[in-house]
């Protein structure tokens, strides 16, 4: 095939050779290798593309100014030591700061505060409790105890059987044995 | 490739273990060293930038944006002599992200692209006299733009990445993390496509008449 003049690459084959001449069968890349005509159409071909390059990198402008790089950090060969010195520092400040909150006096309980406070709340507790006992005995507030006669209540058990009849009693009036025997 | 066309496309790649030597050292926190590497790679990036997004003031900020993270990402990079691609898959990832905000805040606005060829070609006319007629350089952005954004997303990245950016195809594959073979087919259907376009072939024959 590569011997025989009237063969060329067709299309297809000549743009492969341009992408890439090893992806052509090894007696085409022979061909290609031998033909001054193939090779003069592919080389015409990767001109057009290498002009397309060369055009397009003169028509763009070029950068106006250099990239700026971040800020470079104070640290050298001892930049591990600087580190160290940062974390000791934090760690100074932070228990200086423990310190005076500490020693404030806000922020400070002494035992005998301690026993002050527990006395306070123990007698509020108790006077809290004698009034959750005398709700207890009488829910009712003193103003509406007269209007209920809760305050004057003196009376007897016969006034009140006077007032209530117990059941017993008035049970037989409704015995239909003894019913005559009231009656009379 | 003929060789001719080999020396354009690599005579301008710094040499790979020099690359990989700084980049240790960079890595190890040598300052300079990284100075130098933004000095080798800043005109590619701002380049790379400014083909995606049409203008120098983003792709100025891009590029800065692509450096600060490159510096701060810098030790977790693991294979040195990968530098180059490493660089241009944050670039890439950079340059998605200004356009999906690009996309965002087209929709309150109503700017279309005729008027950011039209940016475009305001910032490359205020280049030096040396530079090619104003009006070519306005009809080259157009064309371009014109043929790669009619390619799939894919093909179109392929395509500029290798003629545009320069990429080798492994770098390519890196980049977008594709397999090599997969970045073979989409360049060959992206350059089959460009043979097509005469109008922008004609435009480079035009160019280097």
């Amino acid at each position: 095939m590569s011997t025989d003049k009237n063969f060329h690459l067709d299309e297809d084959q000549l743009l492969w050779a341009v992408v890439e001449e090893t992806e052509l069968p090894l007696p085409l890349q022979e061909h290609l290798s031998a033909c001054p005509q193939c090779r003069t159409n592919k080389e015409r071909f990767e001109r057009d593309l290498a002009r397309l390059g060369q055009m397009a990198k003169r028509f763009a402008p070029s950068p106006r100014g250099r990239v700026s790089l971040p800020e470079e950090k104070p640290r050298g060969s001892m930049g591990w030591l600087w580190g160290w010195r940062a974390y000791a520092s934090a760690t100074v400040a932070a228990a200086l700061v423990v310190i005076v909150v500490w020693s404030f006096p806000m922020f400070r309980d002494t035992p005998g505060d301690n026993g002050d406070m527990l006395a306070r709340e123990m007698q509020e507790t108790e006077q809290f409790m004698a009034e959750v006992s005398m709700l207890v005995e009488n829910a009712l507030p003193p103003v509406y105890l007269d209007i209920s006669a809760e305050s004057s209540a003196d009376f007897d058990d016969e006034f009140i059987q006077f007032v209530v009849p117990s059941v017993e009693e008035e049970s037989l009036s409704y015995d239909p044995g003894k019913r005559g025997a009231l009656s009379c | 490739m003929p060789k001719m066309a080999q020396k354009e496309y690599h005579a301008r790649k710094p040499d790979t273990s020099d690359i990989a030597a700084l980049v240790e050292q960079a890595r190890e926190g040598n300052r300079a060293a990284f100075e130098r590497l933004v000095g080798m790679f800043q005109g590619d990036i701002f380049r790379m930038a400014y083909y995606r997004t049409h203008s120098s003031m983003d792709a100025e900020d891009l590029t800065q944006e692509v450096f600060m993270q490159a510096f701060k990402s810098l030790p977790r990079l693991k294979a040195a002599e990968r530098f180059r691609g490493w660089l241009f898959k944050i670039a890439l990832n950079r340059v998605r992200d200004f356009n999906r905000r690009g996309r965002f805040r087209a929709l309150f606005s109503t700017l279309d692209d005729t008027d950011k060829v039209d940016q475009s070609y305001e910032e490359t006319r205020d280049r030096p006299a040396e530079a090619l007629d104003s009006l070519m350089v306005k009809d080259f952005w157009k064309q371009i733009r014109l043929f790669t954004d009619k390619l799939p997303r894919m093909e179109k990245e392929v395509f500029v990445l290798r003629f545009m950016d320069h990429l080798s195809i492994k770098e390519i594959s890196q980049v977008l993390r594709k397999n090599e073979s997969t970045v073979k087919t989409h360049l060959y259907r992206s350059i089959k496509k460009f043979k097509k376009g005469h109008s922008i072939r004609r435009l480079l024959q035009e160019g280097t008449a």
